[in-house]
């Protein structure tokens, strides 16, 4: 840390000589300091020069997130943009684990039904307030459980209620044991708003401070052009040690090309996803460092999966869906499409959940013989141009997907071709593949993005519920239904321990391995680049350059 | 006459824009898909969409919603964006200045550079030079945009560095002044020259062929017999030529908003090609309606413009005989 | 600008200029111009130039599967070649043969320009033609139609349409054919206004010959040049407004499209250049053989236009 400090006053001082300094002047307030790294002072003027020195981030992000408030929405977009001048009552480590963060301990009632935290009393937002219970209790009110949708699904009927006993202590309670609650309080899921701004009666969705934030994370915003760039300048008050960056810049490149070449010239530093093109050009280069991480703002854990259609005649059999299964070619779409940013998916739950991961689960393997023998015994015989057919009915199925996800069509239509089947690709926008896929069920086959989140209960669960058939997107798409599935998700949701969970979801996954609903194709992460002028990111979380620096070497 | 004229055009303006904005309209809402899966995201239940399309008013019937859309309209209210929660009107503004610098910069360069290109093209004569202007001017003409932005970001900007990469300003400093001025200058050249590049070869195109046109007629040739100064011939001669380059500059504003998407996309440019694909993705209908509105709301009043300045180059022209 | 042509490309700019009603502007087309006035698009070398280009574009499109085969998707070799006696134009990164894919996108790009012409020349001879010989409230109504269609950005509402309605071929045919239609509909109006008072219509009529039979029989006739040279205009810019939309990722992903693989290519644009440089070439061959051609066109048509060519119309 010294050697870092001293090294750091150089390059401010040469800074300072040549001019070119950062202009602002956040934390050049020698008090300021004093709070921020008590336990690591060898001088003042060090520790000032640490806190003060640490250069403007650049940060490329691909889109405009139009609103700056994360706890009203589970846009990837906003949470990308917004997440770092907010925090969550705990913090995930880089293993997934709640560490303290606006709670400083908290403790668990033995039936698991009650949790109480312990706030940190020496928060204050970026305004001067008082951070308190109250803003907490508002927070899930007003917003997460009304407007967050993944904290409002998961959290809102099982929640009974929500309370400050005092200024700095919070108890939730809930109708049953509720096991996956400090997963769901990081500044992804349960981001806190102050009362005092969002709560003057304005409705969220339109209020002004959606532009203008005001939280108490490691950054203050300063600015938002739309369209363009987001600033932000270093929190000096924040209560973990940092922020040492002086500022932030967020700025909007849409195309990844250009983000690269921005990077590859320095007029950014940090690109949250790389081409995978470039990737092992990137590695090799000494200027910058790359890192992959199975955590993104939008969610964690994800894999991509092949949903089928149980209710159409050709994938309701069991025999199609395992020929489909032999046919993929899995280790292909983690090289040609993932450029080796992925791994196959060795089992319905992401590995990225360790404890409820069942790798040793039988999935079916890429083998094409066995995937045209179980198309003849099923009776689909080949025809002219490859195609197959049973009584004068073509072997075409549709594939829906994203457009961004269009490679992952051209494979399977590629691969699926291989062995007879005439697969057509239909491209749809979020928002039309939403209704198309749930409400109206008019697909074949499907590929989503499943992020798993932090636990099974969050973004597993979902997938397999047969009474999460419907209309609401994102759910269970292949429209499976298991009594014995449904009453093991129930039986695992209510088990507090977490080694007693675990059996229940490998069993669940043995099942659903065998009635094949889904394809489980695989399991991508997302890779950070910087700069290798900068150091000390966390790429994990949103709050990602709380300890960054950067030197202008 | 041409007061009564453009009166008569500008009384068309409001029903003209009435219309698209139903037809839109209509076109928008019959479609499939649902705008809440961009507000709503994918984990919500049923009680939370619910709740959301009240919010937003999307469930009343589509008569009603339109009629309601109308009314606001013409108080000058065009909706609230979904995705931002603000007035759309105010969205589409604060992104409009952007494009609207890139594409006039876009086309004082074509005009400019163009013109004088065709006056040196035409000075070559017409013959052997005639093949070689056309199939040049040509072939700028045909490349796609979006290749050009391509190869001018990797050659121009990354290999050679003489331009900024992206955006419309330097992310790491914070200018005023004339140094701001400076800084949006220096960003907005590559851009605003890979938009220009096919009107301008069509620029040079039509004053090239327009001069060499005069040069024949009988005035020009007069003038010259009476020993007039070698600039004023051209003056007059450049005038008529320009005429052609003025009519099609009218029709083609749209597709500098068109072609402004795809250089925006490109460069980063922060204008409202991109509010109109990133719109278009999440279904923000009133910003995609908003942005619709506001870019053929342009179109016309450049087309009321544009016959505004021919009248004043060629009065011989007589409106009344126009459509 | 280029991609996406909302007016008048080059060739046919005078032609607009006409249209717009400034006669006057135009010097060019109603003066003889004996040194221009050539028979046929052959005549110049510009237009010789457009018909080798156009020729071999569409010549690869039709005839070019024969040699490639008709798996335009089908992965062939390892990822990421680059060009080699093999595989002319290297593979992408899927490993599929890139000369391939660049045939497959010329069909579409040219089915895309058929089909717009197809049904743009349709409704542009049908209003042209009725608005032009029927002065008055019909033509004044048609005329107020036609600048409406005009002012409506075209790639805008194709991103539109597309995000909504899903990205198929037809639906972008079927957009851009009933929004392309209105610069021809313009010109054919115009020589109609102008014929109906020359003096072979009015001999016509005065044999009593009746008004469908006129305008059958000539002025359709005497107008055709003039519409095919709007028409490539037309067919230009539909294609690229099928490539941008193929390059903002809004292709149909059934069909190889040029504007998809310049899209796909703009990750690769540091490693492998050959995916970014044919389909771009191609489409540019395209597009600058149908302008030279339409240019060619131009140029015979306004000559057969022109006092005496008149006279020797079919």
């Amino acid at each position: 840390m010294g050697i870092r400090s001293t090294t750091a006053t150089l390059v401010c001082m040469a800074l300072v000589a040549t001019g070119c300094g950062s202009d602002e002047g956040a934390g050049d307030d020698p008090t300021e300091v004093s709070t921020a790294s008590p336990e690591d002072t060898p001088t003042v003027s060090d520790t000032e020069t640490a806190d003060a020195g640490g250069g403007t981030l650049t940060v490329a992000i691909s889109s405009d997130p139009g609103s700056l408030n994360p706890a009203i929405t589970t846009s990837g977009a906003v949470h990308t943009a917004s997440e770092t001048f907010f925090n969550g009552l705990v913090a995930l480590d880089a293993d997934g684990a709640p560490v303290p963060e606006l709670a400083e301990s908290w403790e668990i009632a033995d039936d698991g039904r009650e949790y109480t935290f312990t706030l940190r009393d020496d928060v204050t937002w970026h305004d001067g307030e008082p951070f308190t219970a109250d803003d907490v209790v508002f927070t899930f009110e007003e917003a997460l459980l009304q407007l967050h949708a993944r904290t409002q699904a998961s959290m809102g009927s099982a929640l009974e209620s929500i309370e400050a006993t005092d200024d700095h202590t919070v108890v939730f309670r809930f109708t049953e044991p509720y096991a996956p609650l400090l997963q769901q309080l990081n500044v992804t899921e349960a981001p806190i708003l102050p009362e005092h701004v969002y709560g003057d009666g304005t409705p969220l969705e339109e209020h002004p401070a959606n532009t203008a934030p005001v939280g108490t994370g490691p950054f203050v915003f300063e600015s938002y052009t739309e369209g363009s760039e987001i600033r932000a300048t270093a929190n000096p008050d924040y209560f973990k040690d940092g922020p040492f960056l002086d500022g932030l810049v967020m700025r909007v490149i849409p195309d990844e090309g250009t983000q690269l070449l921005s990077l590859e010239s320095g007029e950014v530093d940090f690109l949250w996803g790389v081409p995978g093109p470039d990737l092992a050009r990137l590695e090799e280069d000494p200027a910058f460092v790359l890192e992959s991480t199975p955590s993104n703002p939008g969610g964690a854990n994800c894999i991509m999966t092949i949903s089928f259609n149980l209710e159409r005649p050709i994938t309701s059999d069991l025999a199609v869906r395992q020929a489909i299964g032999h046919a993929l070619d899995r280790d292909r779409f983690v090289d040609q499409v993932l450029f080796g940013q992925g791994q196959v998916a060795e089992a319905p739950i992401s590995s990225g959940i360790p404890w409820a991961h069942a790798p040793d689960v039988e999935l079916p393997t890429y083998d094409v013989d066995e995937a045209r023998r179980l198309l003849d015994e099923a009776g689909w015989v080949e025809g002219d141009g490859g195609v197959r057919s049973k009584d004068g009915e073509t072997l075409t199925i549709d594939f829906v997907h994203f457009p961004t996800f269009s490679k992952y069509g051209e494979l399977v239509r590629e691969q699926l071709g291989e062995v007879g089947f005439d697969v057509e690709l239909v491209a749809l926008e979020p928002p039309v593949f939403g209704p198309t896929v749930f409400a109206e069920d008019d697909f074949d086959t499907n590929v989503i993005s499943y992020c798993n989140g932090p636990d099974p209960e969050i973004g597993v669960r979902r997938m397999y519920d047969s009474a999460l058939i419907g209309d609401v997107p994102f759910t269970n798409a292949a429209q499976y239904s298991d009594p014995d599935v449904d009453r093991l998700f129930e039986e695992a949701s209510q088990t507090v321990a977490t080694e007693d969970r675990s059996p229940i979801y490998a069993e669940i996954q043995r099942i659903v391995a065998e009635d094949l609903p889904y394809m489980w194709l695989v399991e991508t992460v997302g890779t950070r680049a910087w700069s290798a002028r900068c150091e000390g990111f966390q790429p994990h979380t949103g709050l990602f350059a709380e300890s960054a620096r950067c030197s202008d070497a | 006459m041409s007061a009564r004229y453009l009166l008569r055009r500008l009384a068309q303006v409001p029903p003209s824009a009435l219309l698209i904005l139903v037809v839109t309209w209509l076109l928008l809402h019959l479609a499939p898909g649902d705008p809440l899966i961009a507000l709503a995201g994918q984990y919500g239940d049923e009680a939370y969409y619910t709740a959301m399309r009240e919010r937003f008013g999307l469930d009343q019937p589509l008569p009603q919603q339109l009629a309601t859309y109308l009314g606001n309209v013409l108080q000058g209210d065009l909706g609230t964006s979904y995705v931002r929660g603000r007035p759309a009107l105010s969205v589409v503004a604060e992104r409009l200045p952007a494009t609207l610098l890139l594409a006039s910069t876009a086309l004082v360069l074509s005009t400019t550079v163009g013109v004088a290109l065709g006056v040196l093209a035409a000075r070559l004569g017409g013959g052997r030079a005639d093949v070689s202007v056309r199939v040049s001017t040509l072939t700028l003409y045909a490349m796609p945009a979006f290749w050009l932005a391509q190869l001018a970001v990797l050659g121009l900007a990354y290999r050679l560095g003489w331009f900024p990469i992206q955006g419309m300003t330097d992310a790491r400093r914070s200018l005023s002044g004339l140094a701001a001025v400076g800084d949006v200058f220096h960003h907005l050249l590559l851009p605003a020259a890979v938009l220009a590049a096919g009107e301008l070869a069509l620029n040079v195109r039509l004053v090239r062929t327009g001069l060499l046109e005069a040069a024949r007629s009988d005035y020009v040739r007069t003038a010259r017999a009476k020993g007039a100064p070698g600039h004023r011939v051209l003056y007059h001669a450049l005038r008529n030529a320009m005429l052609p380059v003025v009519t099609v500059l009218g029709n083609r504003i749209g597709m500098f908003f068109t072609g402004a998407v795809l250089v925006e996309v490109v460069f980063a440019w922060p204008g409202v090609g991109r509010l109109l694909l990133t719109s278009a993705q999440s279904r923000d209908l009133p910003v995609l309606l908003a942005v619709f509105l506001v870019v053929a709301g342009a179109v016309l009043v450049v087309n009321l413009l544009v016959d505004l300045l021919y009248t004043r180059l060629d009065p011989r022209i007589s409106y009344a005989a126009r459509d | 600008m280029r991609p996406v042509t909302d007016a008048v490309p080059a060739p046919a700019a005078d032609v607009a200029a006409r249209a717009a009603g400034v006669r006057a502007a135009s010097p060019t087309s109603r003066r003889g111009r004996p040194e221009l006035r050539r028979p046929a698009v052959l005549a110049t070398p510009g237009g010789v130039l457009g018909v080798v280009l156009l020729t071999s574009a569409v010549g690869l499109a039709l005839l070019g599967p024969v040699v490639v085969g008709d798996r335009p998707f089908a992965s062939v070799a390892a990822p990421l070649q680059a060009p080699s006696a093999a595989h002319v134009m290297g593979t992408d990164d899927l490993g599929r043969d890139v000369l391939t894919m660049v045939v497959h996108g010329l069909r579409t790009s040219l089915v895309i320009a058929v089909g717009v012409v197809a049904i743009a020349g349709v409704i542009a001879v049908c209003v042209g033609a009725l608005a032009g010989s029927h002065p008055g409230s019909l033509d004044d109504l048609l005329m107020r139609g036609t600048e409406l269609v005009q002012v409506v950005p075209r790639f805008f509402l194709a991103v539109v349409v597309v995000a909504l309605f899903g990205a198929r071929v037809s639906n972008v045919v079927l957009l851009l054919g009933v929004t392309s239609w209105t610069w021809t509909a313009r010109v054919v109006r115009a020589e109609t206004l102008s014929l109906r008072q020359r003096a072979f219509v009015e001999a016509a009529r005065s044999f009593g010959a009746g008004q469908t039979y006129i305008l059958r029989r000539h002025i359709a006739v005497s107008v055709l040049p003039t519409a095919l040279v709007m028409l490539s205009v037309c067919a230009s810019g539909a294609v690229l407004i099928e490539a941008g939309l193929g390059f903002v990722g809004l292709g149909d992903p059934d069909v190889v499209s040029l504007g998809s693989l310049a899209s796909n290519a703009q990750r690769f644009l540091r490693s492998a250049w050959w995916l970014t440089l044919f389909p771009g070439a191609a489409l540019l061959i395209l597009i600058l053989g149908i302008n030279l051609v339409g240019d060619a066109l131009g140029d015979a048509g306004s000559a057969r236009l022109g006092p005496v060519g008149l006279g020797s119309t079919r």
